[in-house]
């Protein structure tokens, strides 16, 4: 027994050892919907860096994108480089301000056209890994930035805050597969639920004989308690009406554009 | 205690590559998982103890920066520890291609683990079909991410401490080849 034992106890250590992590795991699922210590502790560590390098990696590729690349151009016409050098700074300082101006008055007419209490706020970093669509945003518990509050920007709905600390949040993208928002189409008003899946959406539960047709816009529903009624999600992208079943399979191309998301607003109040 | 710092330190680099750059510079959300192949290099060079349980904290370090899933990573990189672990005394640790090698094993392993953590114990909805679909960009990642960082770290070798040898990177630097 003792030699059997000590023959096996590396594969018996590991094996327990990898059993707790999974017990765990699944013992964690159950306050999923709370931020843990452990992610608040994360939050609160890496928040404040990856703010900075966010500003100072941003600051890098504008003056890569504004300056650097001219300077090929200054080996044919050094003087007239110089001159478009700072023609062009200024150009592109103004275009900046004016592409920042056009993103935030979107906003603003949209903050203005909500009901509710809204609160602006940046995203700084993406989710470290490739299969979850999340990201932060450098608002927290201070702002009143809470775990369930829907996040959305101008062309539509983007996300519901996960995870909160004092002040970074990471935003669950609709994208994400454990994403579902109750939905309905704007047109015909049939009603199911937009799950992620990666880039695209899927429509699921719409009954076989709803009319659909591509293009359809597709809105939230506001049955699920999230998000208000109303909020644009994206559009439809494909059909599958099979021969059999209860519903068809429906594709939706989101509204907004996950890949250009630099500021949002969170919804701060539960819709009336 | 500092191999431990160093290795704490490269995991928050490798998040904030993650985070912030590779998004900018990859298209779509792909991304190569650089904790992954510091996950292995922990395998094939530290002891059980003290490396499973940095693997495992560094798991749920990750699950913060990730996903929404207390504990998945804790469970995925725990496992990848000590399936590396299992085999390290079969096999020349100092061969760097053998680290290129778990790297894609790896790759396919984190996967089917997660996948099967997720399909089988959380409510979300179906992720493996998402998942496969992604494993041939993501291997091609991971691989290309773990060549870059072992020339990389011969190099910082060989110009910073050219009396010192990094364990597991001999067979990448051209001074040992015959």
């Amino acid at each position: 027994m003792w030699e059997w034992w000590r023959k096996n106890r590396p594969l018996l250590l590991g094996g327990i050892l990898l059993l707790g992590a999974l017990l765990w795991y699944s013992v964690n699922l159950r306050q999923q919907d709370e931020t843990s210590f452990m992610e608040s502790l994360v939050l609160r560590a890496t928040g404040p860096v990856q703010a900075a390098f966010d500003r100072v990696i941003m600051g890098v590729a504008d003056i890569w994108g504004h300056y650097l690349y001219l300077v090929e151009t200054a080996e044919d016409n050094l003087s007239l480089v110089e001159e478009n050098r700072s023609l062009q700074a200024l150009l592109t300082q103004s275009d900046e301000v004016r592409l920042e101006n056009a993103r935030l008055r979107l906003l603003l007419d949209f903050k203005e056209a909500q009901e509710m209490a809204t609160l602006p706020a940046r995203v700084v970093a993406e989710d470290a890994s490739s299969w979850f669509r999340t990201v932060m945003i450098d608002k927290g518990s201070d702002d009143n930035v809470t775990e369930g509050l829907p996040v959305v920007v101008a062309e539509g709905v983007v996300g519901r805050v996960v995870r909160s600390s004092p002040h970074f949040s990471r935003v669950l993208l609709i994208t994400d597969a454990s994403s579902a928002v109750a939905s309905l189409l704007q047109d015909n008003r049939a009603r199911g639920v937009c799950r992620g899946q990666g880039e695209q959406l899927v429509f699921d539960f719409v009954l076989r004989q709803e009319e659909v047709k591509i293009g359809d816009r597709v809105v939230t529903s506001g049955m699920g308690g999230v998000f208000p009624k109303g909020l644009v999600i994206g559009s439809v992208e494909s059909i599958d009406r099979r021969e059999f079943g209860l519903f068809q399979s429906i594709e939706v191309t989101p509204a907004v554009d996950f890949t250009h998301l630099e500021e949002v607003l969170v919804l701060l109040r539960s819709p009336q | 205690m500092n191999r431990t710092l160093v290795y704490l330190a490269l995991a928050g680099i490798a998040i904030i590559l993650q985070t912030l750059l590779l998004p900018l510079v990859l298209p779509g959300d792909s991304k190569p998982d650089l904790l992954l192949v510091l996950v292995i290099y922990l395998g094939l060079h530290e002891g059980p103890w003290r490396g499973g349980l940095l693997v495992y904290l560094l798991g749920w370090g990750y699950d913060g920066m990730a996903g929404t899933f207390p504990g998945l990573n804790g469970f995925v990189m725990l496992g990848i520890f000590l399936a590396v672990r299992g085999i390290v005394s079969r096999v020349n640790t100092e061969s760097s291609p053998l680290l290129l090698l778990l790297v894609a094993v790896g790759t396919v392993l984190q996967t089917v683990m997660a996948a099967f953590a997720l399909d089988f114990f959380s409510q979300t909805a179906r992720i493996w079909p998402q998942m496969a679909l992604q494993l041939p960009f993501q291997l091609l990642l991971n691989f290309l991410a773990a060549l870059v960082l072992l020339r990389v770290s011969v190099w910082l070798q060989r110009t910073f401490m050219p009396h010192r040898n990094l364990p597991g990177l001999r067979k990448l630097d051209s001074r040992y080849e015959s």
